[in-house]
């Protein structure tokens, strides 16, 4: 099923999270989680409401700074890093509640998600030297190549705020790509999507991985993440409770009594 | 091709104008616009108020006049600076000062300016203390005095158009959208790569070098200054221009000008309660035309053309 088949060089971490622990004023948020996320796999998060899956997400991202444990991306230890110091190494976000920009159109929207691909500053902004130019007719052309991606080309000069919510996350998912991440981490992105939004969303998941980009999802919705995930990792009451296939994870006991639910 | 006919426009203006009276008060909005327009770029687009504006109007205004009035040397001299030292000082008080957010924000700003008003009153051996400074020489380049007739009329507004160009051009910029996004979802900026706190220092030192520029002209048009034209009420003056006229608008920063300029003048009545009429202004257009008044109409145009086209594709198809 898999489009990505074991290759005969071993595949390496790109993700790797090594005994986490983050607690807020006393409640222990996330305690001592440990897991890896292959370069070209989707990986998913899942576990009961409170169980750390944001946290996790913000820790990744660079919004906090776990307590203990070590965050390594592409080998490299990126605890403490800033926000936009991690996006300029590949990684990526898109928000649970979808946080576009409701002033500007669709395509300005991409257009930002590009910021750290280009690097026109004040002075080139006022002096608009050619290259500013350049760069900007660039920026328009890869950022249209994304919208055609997700499919949103025809409504690129409309206020972002205007689309149906749906939509809305498929912006938020080309604006996040327009940062060519490596690593690309999508929180809930399933939430408020219809039947068949839910469905394109399997499709486009699958599209984007096979561009190289590797995936990482929090997610509510099941029946998404047990078909289109490579591995998931059950989170409950801010520890690990279990991780594997999704095969392994739907037999695994302990997931059952606390999440799954018995027949 | 507007910056032409605008230029245009000016130029038949001046030229059409003989009124001494009427030049000055023309020349005076070029002024307020330059400094709702660094304003706007600080709070249309940045979203990031300030309550103090004035201090660097002020800052722009007194360097120049002590640098040539006490010290005689040339007034370009002093624009440079005036242009120097203010974008020194907003730095240095955006670094810290940028960390706060909304109320505490303004509150801040509002501090700062009225340090500097108290610093105009009272460093008298420099600034003349309450009674001001007199005799800031006027401006001449080369061979060309620009105090008589209309030269100090294009001069100011030759310097508006240059202004409003360099806010387009970053306006519709890189930086020009970090700044919306940043002003949109703070989160979803930094999310997006955006140095949202380096970002704000910036556009924060931008827009007091724009006041500190509207400052010079001011010095050397009236040729005296005193601290009550840098007071307070300066602050939330510029501010109201840029509410009224529309924030993130930077053709509206001009029509808040303009109408701020024009209305004290022909409404003589309320000079005494000038913050009274400034504050109903603001509710008025806050309740009504919250975009502000060049935004409210073409939304109001708009809504009466064309209703919204709906897109008509789907994602994925």
């Amino acid at each position: 099923m898999n489009a990505l088949e074991p290759s005969t060089s071993v595949p390496q971490p790109l993700l790797k999270v090594e005994a986490v622990s983050k607690s807020f004023g006393g409640i222990q948020a996330l305690y001592n989680v440990s897991f890896e996320v292959t370069s070209g796999q989707i990986y998913a998060v899942i576990g009961p409401n409170g169980a750390g899956k944001t946290t996790l997400f913000n820790i990744i991202t660079g919004i906090y700074t776990p307590e203990e444990g070590g965050i390594f991306y592409d080998r490299q230890g990126i605890r403490g890093k800033k926000v936009y110091q991690l996006v300029r190494r590949g990684i990526a976000r898109t928000f649970q509640n979808v946080e576009l920009f409701d002033s500007m159109t669709v395509l300005e929207n991409v257009l930002v998600g590009q910021h750290v691909r280009t690097r026109c500053g004040f002075w080139g902004a006022i002096c608009h030297w050619p290259w500013v130019k350049k760069e900007e007719k660039e920026a328009h052309r890869r950022a249209m190549e994304l919208l055609q991606f997700v499919g949103l080309e025809g409504v690129a000069q409309n206020r972002s705020s205007d689309l149906p919510f749906g939509w809305q996350r498929f912006l938020e998912i080309a604006r996040a790509l327009a940062a060519e991440p490596r690593l690309l981490l999508l929180d809930e992105p399933a939430s408020g999507l219809n039947a068949v939004e839910t469905e394109q969303l399997a499709t486009l998941l699958q599209q984007i991985r096979e561009r190289g980009v590797t995936l990482l999802l929090v997610e509510h919705d099941m029946s998404l993440t047990m078909s289109i995930s490579d591995r998931i990792l059950v989170l409950n009451q801010g520890k690990k409770l279990a991780e594997g296939t999704p095969r392994e994870i739907q037999a695994d006991e302990a997931v059952i009594d606390a999440y799954l639910g018995r027949e | 091709m507007k910056y032409a006919l605008f230029s245009l426009f000016i130029a038949v203006t001046g030229w059409w104008v003989s009124n001494p009276y009427y030049l000055q008060l023309l020349t005076f909005i070029g002024i307020y616009t330059i400094l709702a327009l660094g304003l706007n770029m600080l709070m249309g687009y940045a979203g990031q108020i300030s309550l103090g504006h004035a201090a660097f109007y002020g800052l722009g205004a007194y360097t120049s006049a002590v640098v040539t009035v006490h010290w005689n040397y040339s007034p370009w001299l002093g624009l440079l600076l005036a242009l120097v030292l203010t974008a020194v000082v907003a730095f240095l008080i955006a670094l810290p000062m940028l960390k706060l957010t909304g109320y505490y924000l303004g509150m801040g700003t509002l501090g700062f300016g009225m340090i500097f008003y108290v610093l105009f009153r009272e460093w008298r051996t420099l600034t003349g203390g309450a009674s001001g400074l007199v005799g800031i020489p006027s401006l001449s380049l080369g061979s060309l005095t620009l105090d008589t007739g209309n030269g100090y009329f294009y001069l100011v507004w030759g310097t508006v158009v240059v202004c409003f160009v360099i806010c387009e051009r970053i306006v519709n910029s890189r930086v020009g959208r970090a700044l919306r996004a940043i002003h949109d979802s703070e989160r979803a900026a930094a999310a997006m790569g955006v140095d949202t706190s380096r970002l704000k220092v910036w556009v924060f030192v931008l827009s007091a070098v724009f006041a500190a520029l509207a400052g010079f002209l001011y010095a050397h048009l009236v040729t005296f200054i005193s601290p009550d034209s840098f007071d307070f009420i300066v602050s939330i003056r510029i501010v109201t221009m840029v509410v009224i006229g529309g924030m993130a608008s930077i053709w509206g920063s001009l029509l808040g000008a303009s109408l701020l300029t024009f209305l004290p003048d022909w409404l003589h009545v309320f000079s005494d309660y000038e913050m009274l009429v400034y504050g109903l202004i603001l509710m008025v257009v806050m309740i009504f035309l919250p975009q502000g008044f060049a935004r409210g109409m073409l939304d109001l145009y708009e809504r009466s053309r064309a209703k919204y086209k709906r897109p008509t594709t789907s994602p994925q198809g």
